[in-house]
Formats: structure tokens, sequence, C-alpha cells
């Protein structure tokens, strides 16, 4: 193969970043052509993702990988480069669609804005910046860009900074974001001290943690493991660190698509996937990975049964489902994780559009407040279905199979984790029914204005639906295509008969409540809330969470750093104005000595040396 | 005492360059007197200059000339070693004849006669300064010493009246020739008492002497040595002697000034250093001895007491010239500190720290003068204020100035900051910790001082708006002492190892 489109997978990530120079250089004026221009260059992205990733599909093609020495300071190296693997290409190609689809989308959402170019610049920076992270072959730059993405996602949903609860939700995410990502520039550092030669890419770390006992002790590697995984964490939205996601929807919708539910969330997902080898190699990491997954997967379920914004609802399910990409990872099942990112970037991204649409229609997010809005809002309602159901994990649709990919993995490890994860998809078929019967079915709440969107946001819902349905075929029990294209391995088939029993069961019973309740009524709403409403309540607080942080670090934080700062007003000025007053003193006097008068001056000289004698002898007698 | 060697025609060989500075002293004050008034004296300068060129050739040749086969270096003494010809002595004189060359180029077309009536003297009378220096440097004997020493103490009286016209000129020389006076007479006493006590002045024999001269009459030593510290200190202008150097330098030309605070200062301390480390050494090899210690303190106290006055006293000072002058007292202080560090402690590279500063020293200051006089004669007055908006009118000199500022705060990548980096490590080497942390404060106390000029330049906008009037050999020479300045700075290291090759310690200084 002389020449391949990997070769030029660098490509990839310039020419969104290129639509980010030329936006920004045009300035706010270009409100027409701006769009086109974000579009045309995730396009190209787009493109050439789909004609690497069929390219490694065709013949199965070795990984390709380029580098430059960067900057060489001694004996110590770095160097920066891309490398295309069978896992990149899929990311690539996940990144670059849905980047693409919410960039046609966001032409008709953000039309009104006044900051629309600035806005399509900021999205094409991200994808850039996203792109850059995946194609990284190794961990130096892989940081770089994970940290410019973040900055991309601060700017993002701070948009709309006139609304302060978006300027204090930019805030957040960036700091909660922030400690995981200092727990990632540790493990760096770590690396690099305990690899041989340095090393930081990824192929040496895969082959120096993948030998038997390897040259870095078990301690470590476990440490770096978790501090790698501290990063996950944060970027991933995952217990504790969950609390920034749900925050963060204060953005302009399609941003809570692209960012927060289909790839800058994914990004901590794919770190622990590219950096697996350190993770297999200490079972302690392995188990804590598991065991945060399943956590979260649950606890964040539950809170979505309470929520009444219809976006926080789906921010809450995307920390759910982060939750089980991490306990596939923490069993050890690569495939299963990929393949959920796989499929939850397109049904999420579709769930997300389809609020915005609705967002768009009914001009509330409380789905209290909404209602019958599948009459007027046909494509939305269909393909808003068709997400959910794929979100529930009942076939055919696509969250079926990457569901039962992991919940297969996990009971193959531990049946406590298969139990969670199946109590945790309970939840999830039960409040995306709540949500979508509340929105769509019953009796329209509000005077008949609700109207459908406008062709060029409702394409990319179809085209979403379309992918969400047909998107988990690429891996079924049945033909393990995508496990074996990733690892290279054939696919073990669990005994999922049960499993998929389970999980179909489940999400029809989810389903079947939710109907009951929300839409035949032979159960009360508030049959819970009545019973037991401090639980509701718990629920709708979000386990207290945000107001624990508050408590426990945001105000010791705060009170110490008023006590650095009287400290800082009283002592530390304090000794600076003395020492300032005190060297002028001196300088005061030394002028006075300078009368000018010759005589003064030789007796200063004399009562100089006789007291220098005097004191340097003197102090022999003392 | 063994009977007087006298000075043969070989000889004549290795004093090359004193010779050459002797002869052309008097043949340029001949042509002086013969020339007819009308033409410029800057024929006078330029000849000065070659000079001083010829004799630093002669240096240069002496120097290599003195290596061996193996390139080990050789001492050759002369007149029964009360001269004598060492690396210490050449590399300093080195520095003395660059530092002087600077500042006669940098005086060539800068140098007006309605300031300077005298021109012609001006010019040649610096070169028996530059002799005085360089016999300081390169002596043996306390006779030499003092000879050297009065040598340029007296050119410098007469070079700093220069400014006939003017009353602040020939008060400024007053004071100096009072003060200086004291200084010499303090140092004349003080050897006195050693010739007294051992009886003889030559340096290897009074080491020799010393041992028993401690047993007989200790105190009379201590009471030599004090007087002379005090003496050295009066002419370094180390605090508390130092309140003359502020009106010296304010009344002086400012290029004599320059010479005063780089050549004169060096030259000072060429003699303590040679004096001195005879001392040091005998109490280094006689370690029982308490007034090592406490001439190691009273060393280590002045220098520290130096640096905090200098430092503190140019806060407040508004005239350039007043402000370096205190800035040269704090440098003073720092140029000490390697000697009055314990030798018995691990530091041998007394003479490269002391070396490498000194020269940091000599192009930081040269250049910052050289400037000052153009901007004193654009604004009118030596004031900080005529800075003001210096960038606006002339941005590369503004530019220069900023990196030799930044070389006198000790801010990096300059000499001043490598220099004092030097210094600080032998501190911080032999334990020395107090010292080493006053060199800190002080340091950056000083960055106030040196940032008023930076402010002044690039943040006011100045009352001239006339650009800066600079003529080419000003200019040359501000922007080679800028180049030194930063050579010093990205190349410390081969320049500190090169010093360090140069001078086997105990070969060139010890008076065997």
């Amino acid at each position: 193969m002389s020449t391949s489109f990997a070769e030029y997978a660098w490509l990839v990530p310039v020419f969104p970043l290129a639509a980010f120079a030329i936006l920004t250089a045009m300035g706010k004026g270009a409100r027409k052509t701006g769009p086109w221009i974000g579009i045309i260059g995730t396009l190209a992205s787009l493109v050439l993702s789909l004609c690497i990733a069929f390219e490694r599909m065709t013949d199965n093609a070795d990984d390709y990988s380029k580098s430059i020495e960067w900057l060489q300071v001694g004996s110590l190296k770095l160097s920066a480069g891309f490398e295309v693997t069978n896992l990149t290409s899929l990311m690539l190609v996940v990144v670059t669609l849905v980047s693409f689809l919410v960039n046609v989308y966001s032409q008709g959402y953000m039309r009104d804005d006044d900051r629309i170019s600035t806005f399509f610049a900021y999205v094409a920076l991200f994808t850039s910046s996203m792109l850059g992270l995946v194609l990284s072959d190794n961990l130096l730059t892989f940081y770089i860009f994970w940290e410019l993405v973040g900055v991309c996602s601060f700017l993002l949903v701070g948009f709309w900074y006139h609304k302060p609860e978006a300027k204090a939700a930019a805030k957040k995410a960036f700091i909660v974001t922030r400690i995981g990502d200092l727990g990632l520039l540790i493990a760096l550092l770590l690396l690099f001290w305990y690899m041989p030669d340095h090393a930081l890419d990824f192929t040496t770390i895969h082959n120096v943690f993948s030998t038997p006992g390897g040259v870095i002790s078990v301690g470590i590697t476990t440490l770096i493991a978790l501090l790698i995984f501290v990063g996950a964490v944060g970027k991933s939205g995952q217990f504790p660190l969950h609390t920034w996601l749900p925050d963060a929807m204060e953005g302009p919708t399609p941003i809570s698509a692209l960012i927060h539910a289909a790839t800058m969330v994914a990004a901590g997902v794919f770190l622990v996937a590219r950096t697996f080898p350190i993770f297999e190699a200490s079972d302690a990491a392995m188990t804590t990975v598991a065991v945060i997954g399943a956590f979260t997967a649950i606890f964040a379920a539950s809170i979505g049964l309470a929520q009444n914004d219809i976006k926080r609802i789906l921010a809450y399910s995307t920390v759910s489902q982060l939750g089980y990409m991490m306990l596939a990872l923490g069993v050890g099942s690569v495939s299963a994780a990929m393949f959920h990112l796989f499929t939850h970037a397109f049904f999420k991204a579709l769930l997300f559009l389809g609020a915005g649409s609705v967002i768009h229609g009914a001009h509330t997010q409380d789905i209290r407040e909404m209602g019958g809005l599948g009459k007027t809002m046909k494509i939305t309602a269909w393909t808003f279905g068709i997400g959910a159901l794929a979100l529930s994990g009942i076939p055919p649709f696509a969250g079926f199979w990457s569901k039962d990919a992991i919940l297969a993995a996990a009971l193959d490890k531990n049946g406590i984790l298969f139990a969670v994860g199946a109590i945790a998809a309970f939840f999830t078929a039960l409040y995306m029914a709540r949500l979508y019967f509340l929105v769509f079915a019953g009796k329209p709440k509000q005077d008949g204005h609700a109207h459908e969107s406008p062709s060029v946001m409702t394409v990319p819902l179809i085209v979403l639906a379309i992918l969400s349905v047909v998107a988990g075929f690429v891996d079924t029990p049945f033909k393990g295509w995508l496990g074996e294209w990733l690892t290279g391995e054939a696919p073990e088939h669990h005994g999922s008969g049960i499993v998929m029993v389970v999980s179909v069961a489940v999400g029809l019973l989810g389903i079947y409540i939710g109907w009951l309740v929300y839409v035949k009524g032979t159960v009360r709403r508030d049959a819970v809330s009545s019973r037991a409403p401090a639980l509701v309540r718990t629920l709708e607080r979000k386990y207290y969470i945000d107001e624990l942080y508050d408590l426990l670090i945001v105000k010791p934080l705060r009170s110490f750093g008023k006590a650095l700062q009287a400290f800082d007003d009283y002592i530390v000025d304090g000794v600076v104005r003395l020492a300032g007053y005190s060297t002028s003193a001196l300088g005061r006097l030394n002028s006075r000595l300078q009368s000018g008068q010759v005589q003064t001056y030789a007796l200063t000289a004399l009562i100089g040396i006789v007291i220098l004698a005097l004191a340097i002898a003197g102090r022999r007698f003392w | 005492m063994e009977h007087l060697q006298t000075l043969t025609w070989t000889d004549a060989w290795y004093l090359a360059p004193e010779v050459t500075l002797s002869i052309a002293t008097i043949v340029l004050a001949l042509l002086d007197l013969v020339l007819p008034r009308r033409i410029n004296r800057d024929i006078i300068g330029w000849l000065t200059l070659a000079g001083l060129l010829a004799s630093a050739v002669f240096v240069v040749w002496l120097m290599f000339d003195f290596k061996d086969l193996e390139g080990a270096a050789q001492v050759h003494t002369l007149v029964g070693g009360s001269y004598r010809i060492d690396d210490f002595g050449n590399l300093l004189k080195l520095v003395f004849i660059g530092a002087s060359a600077f500042i006669v180029f940098s005086s060539l077309g800068t140098v007006r006669d309605e300031e300077i009536p005298i021109k012609g003297e001006f010019y040649y009378l610096l070169l028996p300064a530059v002799l005085g220096a360089m016999v300081m440097s390169s002596s043996g004997d306390l006779i030499t010493l003092f000879v050297g020493l009065e040598l340029l103490s007296i050119t410098s009286y007469i070079l700093v009246a220069a400014r006939k016209n003017a009353s602040q000129s020939s008060e400024a020389a007053f004071k100096y020739v009072v003060t200086g006076g004291v200084a010499s007479a303090f140092i004349l006493y003080g050897m006195s008492f050693l010739y007294g006590v051992i009886g003889s002045t030559n340096l290897a024999d009074i080491m020799s002497g010393m041992q028993g001269a401690m047993e007989s009459s200790e105190a009379l030593i201590y009471v030599s040595l004090f007087l002379m510290t005090a003496g050295f200190a009066a002419k370094l202008a180390l605090a508390p002697f130092h309140v003359w150097a502020s009106d010296v330098y304010q009344g002086a030309p400012t290029p004599v000034t320059a010479f005063l605070a780089v050549v004169a200062k060096g030259a000072a301390f060429a003699m303590l250093y040679r004096i001195f480390f005879m001392f040091m050494t005998y109490f280094t090899l006689n370690t029982d001895g308490v007034m090592k210690h406490d001439v190691f303190l009273a060393l280590a106290v002045l220098s520290a007491a130096a640096m905090i006055v200098g430092t503190a006293g140019a806060l407040r000072q508004r005239n350039v010239k007043r402000l370096l002058a205190l800035s040269g007292v704090a440098n003073a202080g720092i140029l000490l500190i390697p000697l009055a560090l314990d030798l018995t402690r691990l530091h041998s590279s007394v003479f490269s720290e002391f070396i490498y500063y000194l020269i940091a020293y000599a192009v930081m200051n040269i250049g910052a003068f050289s400037v000052l006089t153009i901007v004193a004669r654009s604004a009118g007055n030596e004031t900080i204020s005529g800075f003001a908006g210096l960038y606006h009118r002339a941005p590369w000199t503004a530019a220069g100035m900023t990196i030799l500022l930044c070389s006198l705060a000790g801010l990096p990548v300059t000499g001043g900051f490598f220099g004092k980096l030097f210094i600080l490590f032998a501190t911080v080497q032999t334990k020395t910790y107090w010292l080493a942390a006053i060199l800190l404060v002080t340091t950056v106390v000083s960055y106030a001082v040196y940032f008023s000029f930076i402010r002044q330049m690039y943040l006011r906008s100045g009352e001239v708006d006339s650009g800066l009037r600079l003529s080419w050999p000003a200019a040359v020479s501000i922007w080679l002492c800028v180049a030194g300045t930063l050579v010093l700075g990205f190349l410390p290291k081969p320049i500190l190892e090169w010093i360090d090759k140069l001078f086997e310690l105990p070969f060139d200084m010890l008076v065997s």
C-alpha cells in the first residue's frame, strides 16, 4: 500500500482549525457565510474520516503513525505526532459525524443569535481540539488537546454569558474538570519519570505495561492508573466529579449535544481505553473503575427520575450512560465500552437535538409545562421516540446491543455489578418513559403555538434516528464484528441469553410503569412522593451533592481564602510597607550624612573604623 | 636586608606595557604644548587611545609569552620581587586598559571644549592614571603598591577638576584630595606598622616573617590590619567611608566619573587583594589564630554595610551620577565578598568570582555612564527625569540602556546576573548565609532603583521632543558594552572556566 488515507489523517483536525481561523478573521460580520464555513470544515473532516475508517475495514491495515521531534532539551526528547488505529478511526468518525450534524442543526437553532459566527468559530475550534486529542500518538500532546477541549467547553457553556447561570455553569465546569486534569497531569509526570527513556507515546506505554513483571512496580502502576482515572472522572462526569455536567446544560442546546453528550465527555472514556494496558496491569485500578462506573450509572439514573428540566434529565442520563462505559472498561471489555460510546453518541445527540427542537417549539424546558407536542411536532416526536427506545435498551435499537454487551461483560465478572447495571437500566427506561409521555402524550398544556422546527433542524434528527436504529448491528451477540475489529481478537460470546432477557424485561417494565403512571393514570403520579416525600426530595435535590460540596469544600476554601487575604493585607503588606519605610529611612539618614562638609566625611570615616575595630576586637571580651 | 637588585635592560621587556604608557604620556604632554590652540584636541584623544591599545597588545603578548610548553603560566619577578608579572596582574591590566579605552573612545566627539577647557590634558592624563592602576595590580612590595596608588590618586584629583569653569568640579576635586589623602594616610600608617614589626616591605618576606611577628607583637599587626582596612575602605568607598563618593562623582566630568567608578575602584581592589590575600594565605595555613576570624568578619561587615547603605541610599537619589555612585558603593560591597569568605571552607575560586564580576561591573557601568553623558546633554541636567520618554526619542539607546540596567539589577541573562550568582554560590558554599541573605535582599531592593529608570524611559513622556544626538564613537562603545554584558550573560561558563584556568591560585598569588 503505497499511499493511504491514514497518511493524511493529520488533515482531519486541520480543516475545522482552518474554519476557526477564517471565522475569527472574518469577525462578527459573517452572519450568513459563517455557518457555511463551519459546516464545510467539518464536512471535509467527516469525508476524510470516513475514507480512513472504510480503508481500515477493507484490509486489516497496520496501524499508521508518524511523529516529529518537537523539542529536545539535553537528552530529553519530546515528540508530537499522530496515530491511526481502528480505535482512533472509529472515534474520528463519531466525532466528525456528530459535529457535522450539530453544525447543520445549529444553523437553524442559532439563526437569531447575535454572535452566530463566534459560535461557529468556537464549535470549529472545539471539533479540531477533540480530533487532535483523538489522533495524538502520545500522552503529552493528548494532554494539550485535552486542555484545549476544556477551554472550548468553558467558552461554549458560557456562550450566553449575559445569563448569570451560564457564567456560573461555565466556571463550575472549568473548575471541576480542572480537579480531574490535575490528576491526569500528575499521572503524566509520574509516567514521564518512570517510563524508560521518558517515553510518553501510547505504543511504548502499551509495550511497557503489557509485559508481565514490567519495569514499573505494581504500586506505581496503580497510582498512575488511578490518577489517569481521576482525569477521566472529571471529564466524563463520573461520581464524585459529575456535578458540572448537568449545570453545563446552560449552554446552547446544540452544544449540549456536541460536547456534553457525544464527544467531549467521551474523552474520559477514550483516555481510559487508550491507556488501557496501564489499567490492566493493576487489579485495584480495574476494580475502582468498575465500581465507580456502576455506582455512577445507578446514582445518576435515580436522580434522573425526579428532575423536571428536559435537558437536565438527559444530562443525568449521560452521566449514567458514561458510568456504563466505565463499568465496561472496569470489567475489562474495551470493545463493549467503545461500542456503547459509539451508539450512545448517536442516540444521545439525537435526544439532545430533539430536546432542542422541543424547546425551540415550546419555549420552555420544564416537562411539566409541556404535553401533547406529539401532534404538532411529528418528526421530532418520532425521532425522539426512537432515541428514547435506544437509550432504554429496547431491541432492535442501537442502545440495546451495546448495553447488552456491557451487562454481559459485567455478569461475566461479578453478579452484583450486573445487578446494579440492570437496575440502572430499569431506571433509565422509567425516566425516559416519564419524559416522553409527559412531553409528547396527553393534552397540550399551552396555547397551540408549538410548531415543528425547520427542516435544517429536523434532517439531522432523521439522520441520527436512522443511525440510532442501525448502529447497533455492527456488533451483535450473533456477529461480533466491531469487537473483533477494535481489539483484533475473536470475540468471546458470553452466555448472553439470560442477559438479553433481563435487559429487555427491565426496559419494558420501566416503560410499562411509566405508561401506567403518566398516560393511563392507573397509578397516581404522587404515589411515591406522597408516601416517601423525603426520598423524592433527595432525588430532586440530586442527593444534596452540590450542597455538600458547598459546605465541605467551597465554604471552607472561601474562608481560607479570606483568611489568606487578611494575612496578605495586614501581615505581608505590613512587612512590605515596613521594609519600604525603613529602607527609605535609611536612605534619608544617608543623605543627612552627606552634608557636603568634607570634615564630616573624614570624621565619619574615623568613627567608622573605631567602631569597627572596637566591635570586632571587643566581641572577644564579651 | 639583601642588597637592592637593580633594573636591567632585559627587565624592560617585561615592563613594556608600563613603559609604553609612560612614553605616550610624555609625548602627548609635549604635543599638547606644541600644537597650536586652534587644533581640535580630539587628535590627542585618538593618540591616547592608540597608546592604550599598544600597551594592551604588550600585555596580551606577555600573557602568551609566559606560557611554557605545557601551557602552564609562569611568573616573572623583577627587582627583588617588588614587581610581579603574573596572570592576576595581566588580566586586571587588560580590564583597566580596556575600560579606559572605552571611556576615551566614547568621549571622542562627545566631550566639548566648553565643558572641559583642558581637553588635551583630560585625555593624556588618563594614561598615568592607568599606569598607576597597573602598578597597583602588579606589585609585590608595599612601597611599589603605594607609589602606584599615589600615581593613580593624584592624576585622578586633576581629572576630577577638569571642568575648570564649574565650581562644583573644583569643590569635588578638593574633597577628593582631602578624603583621598586621609585614605592614603591610613594605608601608609598601617603599612608602617607592618614594616616596623616585620622589617620588610616585600610581601613575600612579610609572609614568611608573619609567624614570628604574630608571636612577638600580635596587637601591632592587628592595628596595622585595621588601619589598612580603613584606608582601603575609604578608597573603595565602602560604607561608612563612602560619603565622599557622591559629591565627587557628581562634580567630576562624566567620563572621569566612569573612570573613578571602574578603574580607580578596580585598582584599589587589586591592591587590597594583593595585600590581604597574603594574610589570608597565612591565616589559612595557620588555622589556630583568632585574628583570622576577626579579619574575615571585619571585611564581611564592611561588605554588608556597603551593600545595605549603597542600595538604600540609591533609592532616594534623583541625581543619576550620585545614584550611580551609591550603586557603586553597593557593588564594591559585592566585589569584596569573595575576599571576605573563609578560604579554608572549600572556596578557592576567589579570583575568578572577583574578576568575573569586576568585568561585568566595568562593562555595565561604562555603558551606563556613556548613555548618561548623552542623555544629560540632551536634557540639560543630570537628574533621572532626563531619561523621561527616552524610548520615544531614541528607542535603540533606550533598549541598550535597559539591558545595562538589567545587568546592574542582576537580572538574567546578563553579566551582572551571573557575576552576582557566582558570588552568591560562594557565600552559600562557605556557609556564610547571613551575607548571602544581605546580598539577595539588597539585590531585590535595588530593582526599585534601576526600574525607576525603566519607568522613566518607557512610561513617562519627556519634555524634550528632539532626538538624541549620538556621536558614532559613543554609539559604538555603548553597543560594545551592551554586547559585552550579553556575552557575559550568555556564555558565563566558558568565560569563568577560562579565568579559572588562567591562574592557578597558589602559583599566581602565593608570594613564595
